[in-house]
Order: structure tokens, then C-alpha cells, then sequence
């Protein structure tokens, strides 16, 4: 899972990686988070993200990801990064 | 470098390291590098309402340019040392900027 | 102009830690003193400098912290003003959001 420093959420397979944090992401699945609605799951593929724009890059548990019921989350989006 | 080397001293121990995006995470500090990029284990999100994002995230690396803070636990810190090393780090700065 | 910038002569003995050369020197005197932090975002610190380097990374102690938030009143269309503040023990602060250090001298 990458966060993005426009606050997005994308969700794949790491491919690849290097020292600037570019990243390779891919079956690449934004997920959209809203207040009045569930999480929109929006599929994108394969992916390359630029090392400045990530945020937080972490491992997701698949186990305890797959008991999460997406439809029913309501969340803010979260910020951008801003300096 | 002074931080870099501050904050491997501080590997192991917990701390919580607020992002510029407003997202605060608590965890146990695996590695630093150079940039101060940061690795935390165990992690869990302050406002775990707000912020369901990293529910299923366990542990993850954050880019050094995105931490605001760093809150560390106060025993773990040797203010001392840490004042010694910061005088002879911006003494060593001055003077080889003055010899170059 | 150049030439007579570079060539201003190094100082022959080594200058006592007790003056101040360049800005950054300011900063040193202040270490272990309360200092004043004004921070992007409209947060300000106040706290004791244990740790400082070149780019005005921090490491400071008994912190008060203080966010400034402008709200939208949604009735009156008032803006409200509001100062949220948090005390933190040990904090680290990077230096990338610094705008300004004040020593304690002028640290109210």
C-alpha cells in the first residue's frame, strides 16, 4: 500500500523499487474513501510512481484486509502533504 | 548526519512520527537512513476513526520528507550527549566552510 | 566584488564559541536555553533546544506546541479564530518547516 502526497491510497503488488523511492506497483487499486459513501475500489494496472510523491509506503496484512467490509468504511479522504 | 545517528540510537524503541498530511503514527522504529526516512513496526494511527486507511498495515516506511515531528519517549534521549554533539557539529560546519 | 568577498582573510586564531559569526551561531548559543519556533502551517513551539543541524533539524524538550485554525462560522459567515495547544515531552522537528528560530531572550 502507497499513500500519495495528494492523499491518495493505492493498493498492489510491489514490482520494483529503488533509492529515490520509485515505485512499481502492480494489479494497482486506488481506493477511494468517502464520507457518504463506501470506498470506491478503482482499478488502474500496472503502475510506476515517482519517488516525491510517496508518502508512506506499508505491508498490507492480508488477512486482516480481507475481513475489512470496504462497502460499509466512511472516511475523509486524507490531506495532501503540504510543506 | 547528527540525526541520522541520533535516531539509530533510538532503534527499538517507540515512537510516534506525524506526517505532513496530518496523519500521526505510533510504532517501534526498525531503521533510519540518511534522508531520515523512517521504518516502523507494529504501527497504529492515532484517530483510528478518521483514518481506517492503514487498518490492514502492519508495519511501513515512511519518506523522510513527509515527517513533521517525531515524538520520542524521553528516557531514550541523552540531552546531554545530544547538546556535546550538536556544538562540535556546527563547529566542524563553520570551519571547514571557512577553509574551503 | 567577488574578488574582495573571498578574499576576506580567515581569522587567524580560532573564534571563541561565545560569538556570533553567522546566523547559525545564534542558534548554538541558544542550545539548552527555551527557545521560540515559528513553523509552516501556522504552528509555533516553544521548547528547550537540545539538538540543532544545518538545516535547522531540532530536537527540543518540554514543548508547547500551539496550531493557529481559521474556521468558517457555516451561519454568521464569521471567520473564528482558534489556537489549539499540546504539550510534548521530547520532539523532533524537521527542519524543512522551520521559518523561524528565536533565542531566549526574546522568548515570551
Amino acid at each position: 500500500m502507497a499513500v500519495t502526497n495528494d492523499g491518495r491510497v493505492l493498493v498492489g503488488l510491489l514490482k520494483g523499487f529503488d533509492q529515490m523511492i520509485n515505485l512499481v506497483v502492480s494489479e494497482c487499486v486506488e481506493r477511494v474513501y468517502a464520507e457518504d459513501e463506501g470506498v470506491e475500489m478503482v482499478d488502474l494496472g500496472l503502475y510506476f510512481i515517482r519517488g516525491d510523491n510517496v508518502a508512506v509506503v506499508g505491508l498490507v496484512d492480508k488477512e486482516s484486509d480481507e475481513n475489512i467490509q470496504f462497502a460499509t468504511v466512511r472516511a475523509k479522504p486524507l490531506s495532501e502533504v503540504s510543506y | 548526519m547528527l540525526f541520522y545517528s541520533f535516531f539509530k540510537t533510538l532503534v527499538g524503541q517507540s515512537v510516534t512520527v506525524e506526517l505532513k498530511n496530518d496523519l500521526s503514527v505510533t510504532g517501534t522504529l526498525v531503521s533510519v537512513d540518511q534522508f531520515l526516512n523512517i521504518k516502523l513496526d507494529n504501527i497504529r494511527v492515532e484517530n483510528e476513526e478518521d483514518c481506517p486507511h492503514m487498518m490492514s498495515v502492519k508495519n511501513c516506511f515512511i519518506r523522510g520528507s513527509v515527517v513533521r515531528y517525531v515524538r520520542l519517549p524521553v528516557a531514550a534521549v541523552d540531552t546531554a550527549l545530544l547538546q556535546d554533539a550538536a556544538r562540535r557539529e556546527t563547529q566542524q560546519s563553520t570551519t571547514s566552510g571557512r577553509a574551503a | 566584488m567577488a574578488d574582495t568577498l573571498t578574499a576576506t582573510p580567515a581569522p587567524a586564531v580560532p573564534v571563541p564559541s561565545t560569538s556570533v559569526q553567522e546566523p547559525l551561531d545564534l542558534v548554538r548559543l541558544s542550545l539548552d536555553e527555551n527557545i521560540y519556533v515559528k513553523l509552516r502551517g501556522d504552528r509555533e513551539l516553544r521548547g528547550k533546544l537540545h539538538a540543532f543541524d544545518q538545516h535547522l533539524n531540532m530536537v527540543l524538550g518540554d514543548v508547547e506546541e500551539n496550531v493557529t485554525t481559521v474556521e468558517l462560522n457555516a451561519e454568521s459567515q464569521e471567520e473564528v479564530v482558534r489556537t489549539t495547544t499540546r504539550k510534548i515531552d521530547m520532539l523532533f522537528v524537521r527542519g524543512d518547516g522551520v521559518i523561524l528560530v528565536s533565542p531566549p531572550a526574546r522568548a515570551v
